[in-house]
Protein backbone atom coordinates (compact mmCIF):
# COMPACT_ATOMS: atom_id res chain seq x y z
CA UNK A 1 0.00 0.00 0.00
CA UNK A 2 1.23 3.55 -0.79
CA UNK A 3 1.17 5.23 2.26
CA UNK A 4 2.77 7.18 4.44
CA UNK A 5 4.05 4.49 7.13
CA UNK A 6 4.92 2.51 3.72
CA UNK A 7 7.57 5.28 2.81
CA UNK A 8 8.42 5.92 6.32
CA UNK A 9 9.83 2.12 5.68
CA UNK A 10 11.38 2.12 2.73
CA UNK A 11 12.80 5.54 3.17
CA UNK A 12 14.18 6.49 6.61
CA UNK A 13 16.54 3.32 6.51
CA UNK A 14 18.73 5.67 3.66
CA UNK A 15 18.42 8.79 6.31
CA UNK A 16 22.69 8.32 6.71
CA UNK A 17 23.21 8.29 2.57
CA UNK A 18 20.59 10.76 2.26
CA UNK A 19 22.09 13.27 4.94
CA UNK A 20 25.95 12.20 3.83
CA UNK A 21 25.09 13.37 0.25
CA UNK A 22 23.35 16.62 0.99
CA UNK A 23 26.37 17.46 3.35
CA UNK A 24 28.91 16.99 0.87
CA UNK A 25 26.84 19.15 -1.86
CA UNK A 26 25.79 21.80 0.41
CA UNK A 27 29.14 21.22 2.92
CA UNK A 28 27.44 23.15 5.98
CA UNK A 29 25.17 20.71 8.63
CA UNK A 30 22.56 22.91 9.32
CA UNK A 31 21.84 23.43 5.56
CA UNK A 32 22.07 19.60 5.24
CA UNK A 33 19.93 19.18 7.24
CA UNK A 34 16.90 21.59 5.70
CA UNK A 35 17.55 19.64 2.37
CA UNK A 36 17.26 16.37 3.75
CA UNK A 37 13.97 17.24 5.22
CA UNK A 38 12.91 19.39 1.76
CA UNK A 39 14.05 16.10 0.08
CA UNK A 40 11.57 13.85 1.87
CA UNK A 41 9.06 15.68 1.66
CA UNK A 42 9.04 15.94 -2.44
CA UNK A 43 10.17 12.21 -2.27
CA UNK A 44 7.00 11.78 -0.66
CA UNK A 45 4.50 13.77 -2.37
CA UNK A 46 6.48 11.64 -5.49
CA UNK A 47 5.84 8.28 -4.24
CA UNK A 48 3.43 7.01 -6.46
CA UNK A 49 6.03 7.22 -9.21
CA UNK A 50 8.57 5.20 -7.20
CA UNK A 51 9.14 1.53 -8.73
CA UNK A 52 11.34 -1.36 -7.42
CA UNK A 53 12.88 -3.11 -5.13
CA UNK A 54 16.21 -0.52 -3.96
CA UNK A 55 14.56 2.82 -2.91
CA UNK A 56 18.11 4.25 -2.58
CA UNK A 57 19.33 5.68 -5.98
CA UNK A 58 15.73 7.11 -6.30
CA UNK A 59 15.74 8.89 -3.04
CA UNK A 60 19.45 10.40 -3.28
CA UNK A 61 18.45 11.60 -6.67
CA UNK A 62 15.63 13.76 -5.27
CA UNK A 63 18.17 14.93 -2.66
CA UNK A 64 20.39 15.88 -5.03
CA UNK A 65 18.39 17.82 -7.28
CA UNK A 66 17.21 19.76 -3.90
CA UNK A 67 20.77 20.31 -2.90
CA UNK A 68 21.37 22.01 -6.01
CA UNK A 69 18.03 23.82 -6.30
CA UNK A 70 19.44 24.91 -2.69
CA UNK A 71 22.85 25.96 -3.79
CA UNK A 72 21.66 28.00 -6.71
CA UNK A 73 19.37 30.10 -4.40
CA UNK A 74 22.28 30.42 -2.12
CA UNK A 75 24.31 31.77 -4.64
CA UNK A 76 21.65 33.86 -5.73
CA UNK A 77 21.47 35.29 -2.39
CA UNK A 78 25.18 35.69 -2.50
CA UNK A 79 25.22 33.90 1.13
CA UNK A 80 28.03 32.12 0.24
CA UNK A 81 30.04 30.19 3.04
CA UNK A 82 33.32 29.59 3.07
CA UNK A 83 34.78 26.49 2.88
CA UNK A 84 36.37 26.75 6.56
CA UNK A 85 32.91 27.70 8.34
CA UNK A 86 31.97 24.76 6.27
CA UNK A 87 34.74 22.91 7.94
CA UNK A 88 34.37 23.91 10.95
CA UNK A 89 30.29 22.79 11.14
CA UNK A 90 31.46 19.19 9.82
CA UNK A 91 33.73 19.44 12.98
CA UNK A 92 36.43 17.58 11.32
CA UNK A 93 38.97 17.13 13.73
CA UNK A 94 42.32 18.27 12.72
CA UNK A 95 45.48 16.14 13.42
CA UNK A 96 46.57 17.93 16.47
CA UNK A 97 43.19 17.06 18.10
CA UNK A 98 44.05 13.52 18.67
CA UNK A 99 44.84 12.78 22.16
CA UNK A 100 48.01 11.73 22.65
CA UNK A 101 47.41 9.77 25.77
CA UNK A 102 46.34 7.08 24.35
CA UNK A 103 48.24 4.07 23.02
CA UNK A 104 49.14 3.77 19.22
CA UNK A 105 48.45 7.15 19.10
CA UNK A 106 50.92 7.58 16.41
CA UNK A 107 49.00 5.05 14.11
CA UNK A 108 45.70 6.41 14.68
CA UNK A 109 47.31 10.42 13.87
CA UNK A 110 48.65 9.27 10.53
CA UNK A 111 45.30 7.39 9.83
CA UNK A 112 43.55 11.03 11.13
CA UNK A 113 45.85 13.18 9.42
CA UNK A 114 45.37 10.65 6.03
CA UNK A 115 41.72 11.55 6.40
CA UNK A 116 41.79 15.00 7.61
CA UNK A 117 43.23 16.37 4.13
CA UNK A 118 41.40 14.03 2.48
CA UNK A 119 38.18 15.31 3.38
CA UNK A 120 40.04 18.76 2.59
CA UNK A 121 40.87 18.10 -0.76
CA UNK A 122 37.33 16.43 -1.73
CA UNK A 123 35.83 19.63 -0.54
CA UNK A 124 37.36 21.79 -2.92
CA UNK A 125 36.79 19.55 -5.75
CA UNK A 126 34.06 20.57 -8.30
CA UNK A 127 30.48 19.48 -7.11
CA UNK A 128 29.98 17.11 -10.52
CA UNK A 129 33.70 15.36 -9.45
CA UNK A 130 32.71 15.77 -5.59
CA UNK A 131 29.35 13.78 -6.02
CA UNK A 132 30.46 11.27 -8.53
CA UNK A 133 33.33 10.40 -5.69
CA UNK A 134 30.97 10.38 -2.46
CA UNK A 135 28.84 8.34 -4.32
CA UNK A 136 31.66 5.30 -5.29
CA UNK A 137 34.02 5.74 -2.53
CA UNK A 138 31.58 6.14 1.01
CA UNK A 139 28.14 4.97 -0.33
CA UNK A 140 29.78 1.60 -3.21
CA UNK A 141 26.99 2.67 -5.34
CA UNK A 142 27.44 0.63 -8.82
CA UNK A 143 28.32 3.07 -11.72
CA UNK A 144 24.49 2.06 -12.89
CA UNK A 145 23.45 3.59 -9.52
CA UNK A 146 25.75 6.42 -9.79
CA UNK A 147 24.15 7.42 -13.42
CA UNK A 148 20.75 7.28 -12.49
CA UNK A 149 21.12 9.18 -9.32
CA UNK A 150 23.17 11.83 -11.51
CA UNK A 151 21.44 11.56 -14.32
CA UNK A 152 23.94 11.31 -16.86
CA UNK A 153 25.32 8.59 -19.18
CA UNK A 154 27.61 5.94 -17.65
CA UNK A 155 30.66 6.54 -19.77
CA UNK A 156 29.76 10.07 -18.42
CA UNK A 157 30.12 8.36 -14.93
CA UNK A 158 33.18 7.12 -15.29
CA UNK A 159 34.98 9.44 -17.02
CA UNK A 160 34.14 11.85 -14.09
CA UNK A 161 35.60 9.25 -11.48
CA UNK A 162 38.81 8.84 -13.43
CA UNK A 163 38.79 12.56 -13.36
CA UNK A 164 37.63 13.22 -9.56
CA UNK A 165 40.22 10.33 -8.26
CA UNK A 166 43.23 11.97 -10.33
CA UNK A 167 42.24 15.64 -9.09
CA UNK A 168 41.81 14.55 -5.76
CA UNK A 169 44.66 13.15 -5.41
CA UNK A 170 46.78 16.26 -7.17
CA UNK A 171 44.60 18.33 -4.51
CA UNK A 172 46.14 16.37 -1.96
CA UNK A 173 49.74 16.68 -2.89
CA UNK A 174 49.07 20.29 -2.87
CA UNK A 175 47.68 20.58 0.46
CA UNK A 176 50.49 18.25 1.82
CA UNK A 177 53.26 20.82 0.04
CA UNK A 178 51.65 23.66 1.30
CA UNK A 179 50.44 22.59 4.80
CA UNK A 180 52.25 20.13 6.35
CA UNK A 181 55.54 18.93 4.19
CA UNK A 182 56.08 15.98 6.30
CA UNK A 183 52.87 15.11 7.59
CA UNK A 184 52.63 11.88 5.96
CA UNK B 1 49.77 2.26 -24.36
CA UNK B 2 50.18 5.97 -23.43
CA UNK B 3 50.31 7.37 -19.59
CA UNK B 4 47.25 9.23 -19.87
CA UNK B 5 45.58 6.55 -21.64
CA UNK B 6 46.13 4.55 -18.65
CA UNK B 7 45.67 6.42 -15.93
CA UNK B 8 41.78 7.20 -17.37
CA UNK B 9 41.52 3.33 -17.75
CA UNK B 10 43.16 2.78 -13.95
CA UNK B 11 39.57 4.40 -12.39
CA UNK B 12 37.42 1.56 -13.87
CA UNK B 13 40.43 -1.39 -13.28
CA UNK B 14 40.05 -0.41 -9.43
CA UNK B 15 36.31 -0.56 -9.88
CA UNK B 16 36.21 -3.98 -11.48
CA UNK B 17 34.46 -2.51 -14.01
CA UNK B 18 37.35 -3.28 -17.04
CA UNK B 19 37.35 -5.10 -19.70
CA UNK B 20 39.24 -7.99 -19.96
CA UNK B 21 40.92 -6.44 -23.61
CA UNK B 22 41.56 -3.39 -21.65
CA UNK B 23 42.40 -4.90 -18.27
CA UNK B 24 45.53 -6.96 -19.76
CA UNK B 25 46.77 -4.08 -22.15
CA UNK B 26 46.97 -1.76 -18.61
CA UNK B 27 48.44 -4.17 -16.40
CA UNK B 28 50.98 -4.63 -19.23
CA UNK B 29 51.49 -1.16 -19.44
CA UNK B 30 51.54 -0.92 -15.52
CA UNK B 31 54.12 -3.90 -15.49
CA UNK B 32 56.77 -1.35 -17.16
CA UNK B 33 55.56 2.02 -16.05
CA UNK B 34 56.33 3.02 -12.20
CA UNK B 35 54.82 6.60 -12.36
CA UNK B 36 51.45 4.71 -13.37
CA UNK B 37 51.97 2.47 -11.05
CA UNK B 38 52.64 4.87 -8.34
CA UNK B 39 49.34 6.72 -9.24
CA UNK B 40 47.27 3.24 -8.97
CA UNK B 41 48.91 2.59 -5.51
CA UNK B 42 47.58 6.08 -4.38
CA UNK B 43 44.20 5.97 -5.97
CA UNK B 44 43.74 2.61 -4.34
CA UNK B 45 44.97 4.21 -0.87
CA UNK B 46 42.62 7.30 -1.35
CA UNK B 47 40.07 4.76 -1.93
CA UNK B 48 40.73 3.07 1.34
CA UNK B 49 41.14 6.17 3.22
CA UNK B 50 37.27 7.76 1.83
CA UNK B 51 36.02 4.15 2.80
CA UNK B 52 37.21 4.86 6.30
CA UNK B 53 36.26 8.78 6.15
CA UNK B 54 32.84 7.25 6.08
CA UNK B 55 29.72 8.99 6.39
CA UNK B 56 29.22 12.72 7.84
CA UNK B 57 27.37 12.04 11.38
CA UNK B 58 24.18 12.10 10.80
CA UNK B 59 22.72 14.57 13.80
CA UNK B 60 20.22 12.98 16.37
CA UNK B 61 17.56 15.05 16.12
CA UNK B 62 17.35 14.87 11.95
CA UNK B 63 14.91 11.39 12.32
CA UNK B 64 12.53 13.12 15.12
CA UNK B 65 12.15 16.28 13.13
CA UNK B 66 11.76 14.51 9.67
CA UNK B 67 9.17 12.59 11.03
CA UNK B 68 7.38 15.44 12.52
CA UNK B 69 7.23 16.90 9.01
CA UNK B 70 6.24 13.60 7.02
CA UNK B 71 3.50 13.20 10.02
CA UNK B 72 2.44 16.91 9.18
CA UNK B 73 2.71 16.57 5.62
CA UNK B 74 -0.71 15.95 3.03
CA UNK B 75 -0.65 12.50 1.91
CA UNK B 76 -0.04 12.23 -1.73
CA UNK B 77 -3.54 12.67 -3.68
CA UNK B 78 -2.63 11.29 -6.95
CA UNK B 79 -4.10 7.90 -7.88
CA UNK B 80 -6.80 6.23 -9.85
CA UNK B 81 -10.12 8.39 -9.31
CA UNK B 82 -11.88 5.78 -8.00
CA UNK B 83 -10.09 5.92 -4.99
CA UNK B 84 -11.90 7.34 -1.98
CA UNK B 85 -11.34 10.90 -1.16
CA UNK B 86 -7.72 10.78 1.09
CA UNK B 87 -8.19 12.17 4.45
CA UNK B 88 -5.33 13.33 6.66
CA UNK B 89 -5.41 10.72 10.04
CA UNK B 90 -4.82 11.66 13.16
CA UNK B 91 -0.79 10.91 14.31
CA UNK B 92 -1.81 8.50 16.08
CA UNK B 93 -3.05 6.27 13.49
CA UNK B 94 -0.25 6.99 11.23
CA UNK B 95 2.05 4.81 13.14
CA UNK B 96 1.13 0.96 12.96
CA UNK B 97 3.54 -1.65 15.22
CA UNK B 98 6.43 -1.96 12.53
CA UNK B 99 7.21 2.13 13.33
CA UNK B 100 7.83 0.68 16.78
CA UNK B 101 11.86 0.56 16.65
CA UNK B 102 12.02 3.65 14.56
CA UNK B 103 9.69 5.79 16.88
CA UNK B 104 11.88 3.84 20.36
CA UNK B 105 15.12 4.85 18.95
CA UNK B 106 13.78 8.51 18.49
CA UNK B 107 12.24 8.47 22.04
CA UNK B 108 15.49 7.05 22.77
CA UNK B 109 17.71 9.38 21.23
CA UNK B 110 15.90 12.52 22.75
CA UNK B 111 16.30 10.80 26.30
CA UNK B 112 20.18 9.88 25.47
CA UNK B 113 20.63 13.26 24.12
CA UNK B 114 19.05 14.59 27.49
CA UNK B 115 21.30 12.54 29.56
CA UNK B 116 24.38 13.74 27.59
CA UNK B 117 23.56 17.27 28.38
CA UNK B 118 23.08 16.67 31.73
CA UNK B 119 25.61 13.98 32.96
CA UNK B 120 28.93 14.94 31.64
CA UNK B 121 30.41 11.96 33.06
CA UNK B 122 32.12 9.68 30.44
CA UNK B 123 30.28 6.75 31.70
CA UNK B 124 26.38 8.19 30.84
CA UNK B 125 28.30 9.02 27.87
CA UNK B 126 29.48 6.21 26.32
CA UNK B 127 26.15 4.47 27.04
CA UNK B 128 24.28 7.10 25.01
CA UNK B 129 26.90 6.54 22.26
CA UNK B 130 26.31 2.63 22.12
CA UNK B 131 22.71 2.92 22.70
CA UNK B 132 22.71 5.72 19.53
CA UNK B 133 25.22 3.28 17.50
CA UNK B 134 22.97 0.20 18.54
CA UNK B 135 19.56 2.16 17.43
CA UNK B 136 20.84 3.14 13.89
CA UNK B 137 22.24 -0.06 13.10
CA UNK B 138 19.00 -1.79 13.38
CA UNK B 139 17.30 1.49 11.23
CA UNK B 140 19.50 0.21 8.48
CA UNK B 141 19.02 -2.79 5.79
CA UNK B 142 22.17 -4.58 7.48
CA UNK B 143 23.29 -4.07 10.36
CA UNK B 144 27.21 -5.34 9.42
CA UNK B 145 30.07 -4.58 6.51
CA UNK B 146 31.30 -7.93 6.86
CA UNK B 147 28.29 -10.58 7.14
CA UNK B 148 30.03 -14.37 7.83
CA UNK B 149 29.84 -16.51 10.37
CA UNK B 150 33.09 -17.46 9.97
CA UNK B 151 35.52 -16.23 12.83
CA UNK B 152 38.37 -16.99 10.74
CA UNK B 153 37.12 -14.62 8.16
CA UNK B 154 35.40 -11.83 10.40
CA UNK B 155 38.95 -11.33 13.10
CA UNK B 156 41.08 -10.59 9.94
CA UNK B 157 38.52 -8.47 8.09
CA UNK B 158 39.24 -6.03 11.07
CA UNK B 159 42.94 -5.93 10.84
CA UNK B 160 43.86 -2.44 8.98
CA UNK B 161 40.57 -1.57 9.75
CA UNK B 162 41.33 -0.76 13.88
CA UNK B 163 44.83 -0.61 15.21
CA UNK B 164 43.64 -3.70 17.59
CA UNK B 165 42.22 -7.28 17.49
CA UNK B 166 39.51 -8.66 18.91
CA UNK B 167 38.70 -11.84 19.83
CA UNK B 168 35.74 -13.38 17.73
CA UNK B 169 33.75 -16.49 19.28
CA UNK B 170 32.07 -18.63 17.10
CA UNK B 171 28.83 -19.43 19.42
CA UNK B 172 26.27 -20.84 16.72
CA UNK B 173 26.41 -23.94 18.92
CA UNK B 174 24.90 -22.24 22.01
CA UNK B 175 22.24 -20.68 19.97
CA UNK B 176 23.92 -17.07 19.10
CA UNK B 177 25.28 -17.50 15.35
CA UNK B 178 27.60 -14.66 14.38
CA UNK B 179 25.94 -12.27 11.49
CA UNK B 180 29.02 -10.44 10.93
CA UNK B 181 31.03 -7.09 11.49
CA UNK B 182 31.01 -3.71 11.23
CA UNK B 183 32.57 -0.33 12.54
CA UNK B 184 31.58 2.27 14.41
CA UNK B 185 32.48 6.03 16.45
CA UNK B 186 32.29 5.67 19.96
CA UNK B 187 33.69 7.99 21.75
CA UNK B 188 35.61 9.97 19.65
CA UNK B 189 37.22 6.67 18.09
CA UNK B 190 36.93 4.44 15.93
CA UNK B 191 35.57 0.42 17.12
CA UNK B 192 34.47 -2.66 15.83
CA UNK B 193 31.37 -3.84 16.24
CA UNK B 194 30.98 -7.91 16.21
CA UNK B 195 26.78 -9.21 15.65
CA UNK B 196 25.37 -11.71 16.76
CA UNK B 197 21.85 -12.97 17.08
CA UNK B 198 19.62 -14.30 19.45
CA UNK B 199 16.30 -15.96 17.85
CA UNK B 200 14.98 -12.35 15.95
CA UNK B 201 17.09 -10.55 18.52
CA UNK B 202 20.26 -8.74 17.24
CA UNK B 203 22.83 -8.60 19.53
CA UNK B 204 25.78 -5.45 18.80
CA UNK B 205 29.46 -6.06 20.78
CA UNK B 206 30.98 -2.83 20.37
CA UNK B 207 34.98 -3.47 21.58
CA UNK B 208 38.06 -1.14 21.58
CA UNK B 209 41.45 -1.07 23.28
CA UNK B 210 41.54 0.34 27.16
CA UNK B 211 43.33 2.98 28.07
CA UNK B 212 44.48 1.80 31.27
CA UNK B 213 44.50 -1.91 30.86
CA UNK B 214 43.12 -3.06 33.79
CA UNK B 215 40.49 -5.76 33.72
CA UNK B 216 36.76 -5.46 34.54
CA UNK B 217 34.15 -7.69 35.82
CA UNK B 218 30.88 -7.98 33.99
CA UNK B 219 28.69 -5.57 34.67
CA UNK B 220 25.00 -4.90 33.50
CA UNK B 221 23.12 -1.35 32.64
CA UNK B 222 19.93 -1.22 31.24
CA UNK B 223 18.26 1.41 29.74
CA UNK B 224 15.39 2.29 28.45
CA UNK B 225 14.22 -1.56 27.65
CA UNK B 226 17.90 -2.64 26.31
CA UNK B 227 20.34 -4.49 28.29
CA UNK B 228 23.85 -3.24 28.15
CA UNK B 229 26.58 -5.89 29.36
CA UNK B 230 30.56 -4.12 29.76
CA UNK B 231 33.50 -5.62 30.55
CA UNK B 232 37.46 -5.79 30.15
CA UNK B 233 39.46 -8.59 29.53
CA UNK B 234 42.90 -8.28 27.80
CA UNK B 235 43.44 -4.37 27.44
CA UNK B 236 40.06 -4.61 24.83
CA UNK B 237 36.67 -2.97 26.90
CA UNK B 238 33.72 -5.02 25.62
CA UNK B 239 29.98 -3.51 25.60
CA UNK B 240 27.43 -5.95 24.20
CA UNK B 241 23.71 -4.28 23.82
CA UNK B 242 20.52 -6.14 22.89
CA UNK B 243 17.11 -6.29 24.08
CA UNK B 244 17.27 -9.76 24.93
CA UNK B 245 16.72 -9.82 28.70
CA UNK B 246 19.38 -9.24 31.31
CA UNK B 247 19.94 -13.21 32.19
CA UNK B 248 20.43 -14.07 28.59
CA UNK B 249 22.31 -11.59 27.78
CA UNK B 250 24.83 -12.40 31.12
CA UNK B 251 24.92 -16.08 29.14
CA UNK B 252 26.07 -14.77 26.45
CA UNK B 253 28.66 -12.39 27.44
CA UNK B 254 30.44 -15.58 29.81
CA UNK B 255 30.10 -17.80 26.42
CA UNK B 256 32.35 -15.09 24.84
Amino acid sequence: MRSLPRFEQLALKHLEAAYNLAFWLVRSRPDAEDVVQDAYLRALRGFQNFHGDDMRPWLLAIVRHTAYRWLNNRRRAGNVISLEEAYEAAAIRSPGEVADSEPNAEARLIGAAEQHYVVRALGELPPAFREVLVLREIEGLSYRDIADVTGAPIGTVMSRLARGRRDLRQALTQLLAKDEPNAL
Amino acid sequence: MHCERARELLSPYLDEALAAHDRSLLTAHLASCQDCTKFAVDLRRLTRTLAAVGRQATPPSLLPRLRRALADAQPPVSGPPVRPPHRPRPPARTMPWRALPVLAAAAVTAVATWWLLSLAEPEARLQHDVLAAHMRALLQENPTQVASGDTHWVKPWFSGRVDFSPSVTDLSAEGFPLLGARLDYIGDRRVGVLVYRRRQHTIDVFVWPNPDGKDRAQRVVVRKGYTLVTWTRQGLTYWAISDLDADELKTFQRLL
